[in-house]
């Protein structure tokens, strides 16, 4: 299983994504609008959320520990520093 | 032997989660070329006097002044000329830079020489802070060149967070060895790694 994580607006938050294949950049940005409109990610429902949305965001993938699954993160860019 | 922490940009998050690390047995090393403008006093540690100075300068007699604390600066801008004389005796580095080309600067010397470094990294409207350890981190581009930074002094809070985080990061390797990563953000913080 993986889990993705959205960050958007000032809140992050976990959703299990119930897939065993290598999903694509593009993907996660389509299906992170789509779970976001349907209501399914708790603290994160907006109906009329733009397709563009997460156009602009970067997309991390890590390994959990002991191969517990892949995390995904879906974020804004954090360039500074100071 | 005490750890030698140098802390690359001394800005808003530099500054803050180096006034945090004062307590540590380590020597505190300051890298920024930048110098106190009156806005920064919205979102950096910098206190009005220090107007005018240089940041790590500022940063050094700040610690000295109001906590007894010795550091050391240099205000000068890293470069690939520099980098050996300026980086060479850390035992930790930390990027706390504003900009994708000085992290990758920092972050293949880091690579090369073999010191740990750890990146601080925040967005620009403030909602988003990320601490990474180098072999999980690549830098982002602004989204538009010049793009405004959280500097208005409204996500002073976060900026708080965020180096308070940063803070305990580097606490944590300096007296354990241990590399957490950690996601900020106004759920909270998630650590990981």
């Amino acid at each position: 299983m993986v889990v993705l994580n959205i960050t958007y607006n000032g809140l992050s938050v976990d959703y299990p994504l119930e897939i065993d294949y290598q999903i694509s950049d593009h993907d996660v940005k389509r299906i992170a609008v789509e779970v976001i409109r349907s209501g399914h990610v708790k603290g994160l429902q907006i109906a009329n959320l733009p397709t563009n949305t997460f156009d602009h965001y970067v997309v991390d993938r890590f390994h959990g520990p002991q191969n517990k699954g892949e995390r995904i993160y879906l974020r804004p860019r954090v360039p500074f520093g100071a | 032997m005490p750890g030698r922490i140098v802390f690359c940009g001394v800005g808003a998050l530099g500054s803050t989660a180096a006034m945090l690390c004062r307590t540590l047995d380590a020597e505190l090393v300051f890298v920024d070329f930048d110098r106190v403008e009156s806005k920064n006093l919205l979102s950096q540690v910098y206190v009005k006097p220090s107007i005018g100075k240089n940041k790590a300068e500022a940063l050094k007699l700040q610690l000295a002044n109001f906590y007894g604390v010795k550091a050391e600066a240099f205000g000068v801008r890293l470069t690939r000329d520099n980098t050996t004389t300026l980086l060479d005796k850390a035992t930790l580095l930390v990027d706390a830079f504003d900009n994708a080309e000085s992290r990758r600067l920092l972050s293949e010397y880091a690579c090369a020489a073999g010191k740990p470094l750890v990146h601080g990294a925040i967005s620009a409207d403030g909602t988003l802070g990320l601490i990474r350890w180098d072999e999980r981190f690549t830098p982002d581009e602004e989204d538009t060149s010049g793009q405004a930074t959280c500097a208005d002094g409204a996500h002073l809070p976060m900026i708080g967070l965020l180096g308070a985080v940063l803070a305990r990061t580097i606490q944590d390797f300096h007296t354990k060895g241990a590399r957490q990563d950690a996601l900020v953000s106004l759920s909270g913080v998630l650590l990981s790694g």
